[in-house]
């Protein structure tokens, strides 16, 4: 028995997480900037014609739109400007010593330890990563390290040119009353339920509550059958991240009897899968073959794959 | 010949109730109940319908191309459909634009969110650049505690100043009966509750909530045989200021008056106080008073005192997005908010000043000017 | 109603992977080409539309807002307009919309991807229905394969014809500049490539690049002053419910209402007669053998005749992607407004290399999602 069906009273969510792996180029002067951090330099970029020195360095001018190539090396040393405290930890805007713009940075202070007008100086990382976190915070007191005043410097020599990273997103979609009357009916009775268009009459699945095509309610759940017809196919043989199952494999579209609708699944069976393009047509008929029951957990994965039906 | 359009109006919105969370419903269920609800009583089929515009967030819906899997219940099918992914008030910049270009004469726009089933934090940390902000804990909150913070040194006020229009914004909203409000502070609950970014406090920002929302507009010679109170957009401004937080001038919002001003000029207002029905959007009150300021409604560092009983312009009758911020929907509630109000029985004024807002920080700015 | 014109388009140099550049950077580059070759600056720039495949393509939500600076736009007008691989023209579209309703006299639309950045197969991916699918996902991939394996049974698109787009668009892609893959294949290299979803296979498949694409949009008064502006004679985006109920995946019906409508705009009733250049957007080689049909080039089913009749060859009557397509770069979000920057290129004599001598109407075509949005646009040197 599905948890939807014998909690109903209950909202009940999916819960999916995306965690996408990614290789960032900070490029020109965000590359150079933090390959300076590595050496314990801190780089802005001046904007001549603005008569701006801005930090972190820029490749383009924020006020005129303009190219800024001179890149200038910054004291450690700063004031705080503004700053806040949120969940613990004070984020600050920081006029360092010889520029004309903020930067955003942590400070390693109690919130109540900190003011505007505070002096603050650069702490560095053990390690460099490659990050702006390389330059770990800024740390009440005086510079005890870095140049006297802004100095410019020829273009850096090196320049970081990827950093991975990644994205990792959580989720709490919820059924809502169509998908969770049909991933009851799923759950407890291996039933496929979609709805029918109070206008066309024709079978939607998944369940859904408005018609696409004829922006009409739907008015009643309709059993669909396990069998129908093979709309389409490919054979799976690509691998790539975040692959749910191992090639090759059916990519198979199937429209299940007695709806109207395209159902996303697999094909499989008694073929060899390096012959799936000879064996299977369009327009076959193919049957769902269910999990055994202990193993169903009331998604579409109950069905572990269609198999074609040999007439 | 075509028909040249000279005047767009809005003829029809609605909205589902706005809450801390639908959790029993999903996208296609918000949507799909504003958007059947904004048809009704206007004579408008969808088949009349020329165009949807479509405003979400992919990382907020946890989708690729989100849009794709809601056509269905915002009426898209086989219609020209696009999505602008900005708050709703931009949708309808676009929608205004449309049919102003024509021949499209009828449009939907929709707006949409569920934070409840997402991390509002990520999806405003990845708003910022991942080199540069993102890293060192940049979100909306720190955003609005560095905005508050600013805005009131550069006018030396104090935080208690916040207070008074905090209430009033969460007693509106409690009087609102499209926001679900269990509990409204008052100015003291307000003053105690805890700091969530110093110098901003529980009240003080914004709530973020679930629900949806959808506005018909229509060219004037279609307008007034939908409704018998059309709602002219009179004018409309759109500005985005710098990506980094540093670039911005501390204190005030130079893109929201950019917007403003734009807006302004289209419609031929010299002076803002005669709009005098204000729906504006913030995710703090601090930057709640800096848009009002930015909208010329008060001088610098005296937005709070529109709040007042004796106030020429009333602020937020709404509640605004203190309490209740849908996020990428926001604007478009307010402008179905000013409407309803200018169309009610009992209006009180024929102008109105509508404003979104995007990005962290408030970045991204979109003002309308309304009139019955 | 006033007109609408290309004045000036810009693109990058596409490759695999840019690692001098940053996303913001990369935009900026065409940008600038773009105001170059229309010879303007940003002060003429009234208003920006940004376009870029769906934000987890890049781990960067509303890049627009990290863009701004890069372009020097701000306190202007920005917004991002997102309708997947079709995106492009969907922000072109916004653009003509905002001119033509008098928001805006000068629009730039800036359209890009860096693919490279990420994991590109899982990001589409998550175009499915987390509930109902995903779990058989292939991206987008293993669903095109799919139906063209259909349409290869229904229509005759088989996997020799496709094989001849890809040696067509590789072929022409030698003549672009700023292509990404420049080699040349043979069918026979096409049908022995590996198979990723057959029938799709390696060489049916576009490269995954790092890429931007500018334009610039003006209204009738300020395009007069342009030496030779693309008018735009039509343009439509349309969409379709990707699963509603008899969907047909055979021939596209958001394509044909598309197509239909910019026709009627723009005094068309035989493409095949009247269009001197087409650009489509062929994110597989079998798309383009679909659009041929969907556009109205050939009748339906006749699509593999008409590519192995040579009429859509750089020298035939119809050329097709004289560009090279999407087979010579492929930075997905701006692969849309890169057609509409080679028709408008090619209708204004700027086309270099694989110009078409005398193109004055060309044709373009656009989509993305589960190939439930597609846009088309006629542009063409004279205004009606």
């Amino acid at each position: 028995m599905s948890q939807l069906f014998t909690s109903p009273d209950v909202p009940q969510v999916l819960t999916t997480t995306l965690s996408i792996p990614y290789t960032l180029t900070p490029g020109g002067a965000a590359g150079q900037f933090l390959a300076g951090l590595a050496e314990r330099r801190i780089l802005g970029s001046r904007c001549e014609p603005c008569a701006r020195t801005v930090v972190p360095a820029q490749d383009v001018c924020g006020r005129c739109g303009e190219q800024t190539p001179d890149l200038v090396e910054l004291p450690h040393g700063g004031t705080v400007t503004s700053w806040t405290a949120h969940q613990g930890r004070v984020v600050a805007k920081i006029r360092l010593d010889g520029a004309d713009a903020d930067l955003l940075h942590v400070v390693a202070a109690e919130p109540g330890a900190v003011e505007v007008g505070d002096r603050v100086a650069a702490d560095w990382a053990a390690e460099p990563t490659g990050w702006i976190t390389d330059l770990a915070a800024f740390t009440p007191g005086r510079a005890r390290s870095g140049p006297a005043e802004a100095t410019p410097v020829a273009r850096a020599e090196t320049s970081v040119e990827m950093v991975p990273y990644r994205l990792d997103l959580t989720y709490h979609h919820a059924y809502g009353p169509y998908y969770g009357r049909m991933f009851d009916e799923l759950g407890s009775f291996s039933r496929l339920m979609g709805s029918r268009c109070s206008s066309c009459h024709r079978v939607l699945l998944p369940a859904r509550a408005i018609c696409d095509v004829c922006f009409a309610r739907t008015d009643q759940f309709d059993e669909v059958s396990d069998t129908g017809v093979l709309q389409a196919f490919s054979v799976i043989h690509m691998e790539f991240v975040g692959q749910t199952r191992k090639p090759p494999y059916v990519y198979a579209e199937i429209v299940l009897d007695g709806s109207s609708t395209r159902l996303i699944h697999t094909v499989a069976g008694d073929f060899d899968l390096a012959d799936a393009a000879s064996t299977l047509s369009i327009g076959m008929k193919v049957k769902a073959v269910w999990k055994p029951e202990s193993e169903r957990v009331g998604t579409l994965e109950d069905i572990a794959y269609f198999e074609p039906v040999i007439p | 010949m075509q028909r040249r359009i000279s005047r767009v109006a809005i003829v029809s919105v609605a909205q589902t109730r706005l809450r801390p969370s639908w959790d029993r419903l999903q996208h296609v269920d918000l949507i799909g109940s504003a958007v059947t609800d904004v048809l009704k009583g206007t004579g408008v089929t969808m088949r009349d319908i020329d165009f949807v515009i479509d405003c979400g967030s992919d990382v907020l819906d946890g989708r690729s191309i989100s849009n794709c899997g809601f056509l269905g219940a915002m009426g898209g099918h086989h219609k020209e459909e696009s999505r602008v992914e900005e708050d709703g008030l931009w949708g309808a910049v676009y929608g205004v634009t449309k049919i102003l270009a024509g021949p499209a004469s009828i449009g939907l726009v929709v707006a949409y969110s569920k934070p409840s089933e997402s991390d509002v934090s990520a999806y405003y940390s990845t708003l910022a650049d991942p080199f540069y902000q993102r890293p060192v804990g940049l979100n909306h909150r720190v955003a609005s505690g560095l905005a508050a913070r600013e805005y009131l040194r550069a006018h030396g006020l104090d935080p208690e100043v916040l207070d008074a229009p905090a209430a009033a914004a969460w007693r509106n909203a409690a009087a609102n009966p499209y926001v679900e409000v269990a509990d409204a502070p008052d100015a003291a609950t307000v003053a105690s509750g805890g700091l969530v970014a110093d110098p901003l406090r529980e009240h003080h920002v914004s709530r973020n909530v679930d629900g949806a929302v959808a506005v018909l507009l229509a060219a004037e010679h279609i307008a007034e045989r939908i409704t018998p109170a059309p709602v002219w957009v009179t004018g409309m401004g759109s500005a985005m200021d710098s990506q980094m937080l540093t670039d911005r001038r501390p204190g005030e919002l130079e893109a929201a008056a950019a917007a403003a001003g734009t807006a302004y000029r289209r419609a031929g207002v010299t002076d803002p106080a005669s709009l005098a029905l204000a729906e504006v959007s913030a995710t703090s009150v601090a930057e709640e008073l800096m848009v009002l300021e930015a909208l010329g409604l008060a001088p610098r560092g005296h937005g709070a005192s529109l709040y007042g009983d004796d106030s020429p312009v009333a602020v937020n009758p709404s509640g605004g997005a203190i309490p209740a911020d849908p996020v990428m929907a926001t604007g478009l509630v307010r402008l179905a908010e000013a409407t309803r109000r200018l169309t009610a029985a009992n209006a009180t004024t024929s102008r109105a000043v509508v404003h979104g807002a995007g990005g962290i920080g408030m970045q991204n700015h979109c003002v309308f000017t309304l009139e019955v | 109603m006033s007109n609408v014109a290309v004045v000036g388009a810009g693109q990058t140099h596409h490759a695999r992977r840019r690692t001098d550049v940053s996303q913001v950077g990369l935009a900026r580059e065409a940008a600038v080409r773009a105001l170059q070759d229309a010879e303007l600056t940003m002060d003429d720039i009234d208003s920006v539309i940004v376009a870029t495949g769906p934000v987890l393509f890049a781990a960067v939500n509303q890049p627009e807002k990290w863009l701004v600076d890069a372009l020097g736009a701000r306190l202007k007008p920005v917004v991002r307009v997102t309708s997947g691989g079709g995106t492009g023209l969907a922000g072109a579209l916004a653009a003509v919309n905002q001119i033509k309703g008098g928001f805006a006299e000068r629009v730039l639309v800036v359209a890009y991807d860096k693919l490279s950045e990420g994991a590109l197969q899982y990001s589409i991916s998550t175009l499915y229905d987390p509930f109902w699918g995903r779990e058989f996902a292939v991206g987008i991939m293993g669903f095109s394969a799919a139906y063209w394996k259909a349409r290869m049974d229904l229509l005759g698109h088989t996997e020799e014809a496709a094989a001849l787009v890809s040696v067509k668009n590789h072929r022409n892609a030698l003549l672009n500049p700023y292509a990404h893959v420049r080699k040349e294949v043979t069918v026979e290299d096409v049908l022995a490539s590996r198979p990723l979803c057959w029938p799709i296979k390696l060489l049916d498949v576009p490269p995954i690049s790092d890429g931007a694409c500018a334009v610039i949009l003006a209204g009738e008064d300020a395009a007069k002053r342009s030496a030779d502006p693309a008018w735009i004679r039509g343009m439509a985006y349309y969409s379709e419910g990707e699963n509603a109920a008899d969907r047909s995946m055979i021939q596209s019906e958001p394509l044909r209402i598309a197509a239909e409508k910019v026709y009627r705009e723009a005094g068309i009733s035989n493409p095949r007669r009247q269009v001197d250049v087409v650009e489509v957007q062929e994110p597989y080689t079998c798309f383009e053998l679909s659009y041929y049909e969907g556009l109205g080039l050939c009748p339906p089913g006749g699509a593999a005749q008409l590519i192995e009749s040579g009429a859509t060859q750089i020298d035939g009557d119809i050329p097709v992607n004289p560009s090279g397509g999407c087979m010579g770069a492929n930075p997905i979000g701006a692969t849309a407004l890169i057609r509409l920057a080679e028709i408008a290129q090619q209708v204004r004599g700027r086309a270099g290399a694989y110009q078409i001598p005398d193109a004055k109407v060309g044709l373009m075509q656009a989509g993305g999602g589960w190939a439930n949005l597609r846009g088309v646009a006629v542009v063409s040197s004279t205004k009606n």
